[in-house]
């Protein structure tokens, strides 16, 4: 099953390269919003998470919608659950990087290192994090 | 076994890109605080060592692969080009020549970027 499940066709490669990359750049971009915002570098953070988290986001989720169309995975009766577990975290991080990008961005206008604009945007960077460790147990274990 | 193996050198490679991010926002001028270096440097020695002990575990677990592959000894290389890289950029960050350390960093992020394409790709396999 191991064995299977390292056998890929080649021309599922760049798809799988490009979900992978972004993946990699959101979660390094996170922890960069994570670090500047809890050392209270709110203009970091906030550059971060809009020139960082929402580009890299877009290039995941753009990859895992090539892949999937690729593997034809949303085809199957049932839907893996691995796939769904993806979607659950992906999608739902978009309306959280939405947030925390407002968030910080008026902490930054308003020139205020902490209070709730700061906080609100540290515990949802914190959240999406949590969300992306979960994303990458599901998608290298992938459950059934 | 082998997708807990898979989760833990992913776990690790996401580490190195973690540092791969912090050092990028200082080379494009970012400030850069005792904090971040801290916790990019520790990111990179856990993942650097992470990436390698799991990486040539999964090459030992699968029967398809073997030790001497092309595309395992071609990764171990950028491997410890990769290292040897953020070795030096460790030490010299902080020092007179920004220049040269951004340079050594840009040439490591490349590194790793080839290295996710060895693992994609997986050349000669």
């Amino acid at each position: 099953m191991s064995a299977l499940a390292a056998i890929r066709p080649d021309d599922w490669n760049i798809a799988l390269f490009v979900h992978i990359l972004g993946a990699m750049a959101l979660v390094g971009s996170l922890a960069l919003v994570l670090v500047a915002l809890a050392g209270r570098d709110l203009r970091l953070g906030y550059r971060a998470l809009l020139l960082g988290v929402l580009p890299s986001w877009i290039v995941m989720r753009g990859g895992a919608e090539w892949i999937a169309e690729k593997e034809k995975v949303n085809d199957l009766d049932p839907v893996p659950s691995w796939v769904d577990v993806g979607y659950s975290v992906s999608d739902p991080m978009l309306l959280l990087i939405i947030i925390s990008t407002v968030c910080a961005g008026l902490a930054v206008r308003r020139q205020r290192q902490d209070g709730p604009l700061r906080g609100t945007a540290l515990v949802m960077t914190v959240i999406m994090l949590v969300a992306a460790f979960v994303a990458v147990w599901a998608m290298s274990t992938k459950p059934t | 076994m082998y997708h807990a193996l898979l989760f833990f050198h992913m776990i690790a490679a996401f580490l190195l890109a973690v540092t791969i991010v912090m050092y990028s926002a200082v080379a494009l001028g970012a400030t850069s605080s005792p904090r971040m270096l801290f916790v990019a440097d520790r990111c990179w020695d856990v993942g650097g060592l992470g990436t390698l002990i799991f990486g040539i575990w999964l090459a030992l677990n699968l029967e398809q692969y073997d030790f001497f592959d092309f595309w395992i000894l071609l990764a171990l290389a950028l491997w410890f080009v990769a290292t040897g890289l953020g070795q030096s950029v460790q030490r010299r960050m902080g020092g007179e020549d920004m220049a040269a350390v951004n340079a050594m960093h840009w040439i490591r992020t490349i590194v790793v970027i080839a290295l996710l394409v060895t693992m994609v790709w997986k050349p000669g396999a």
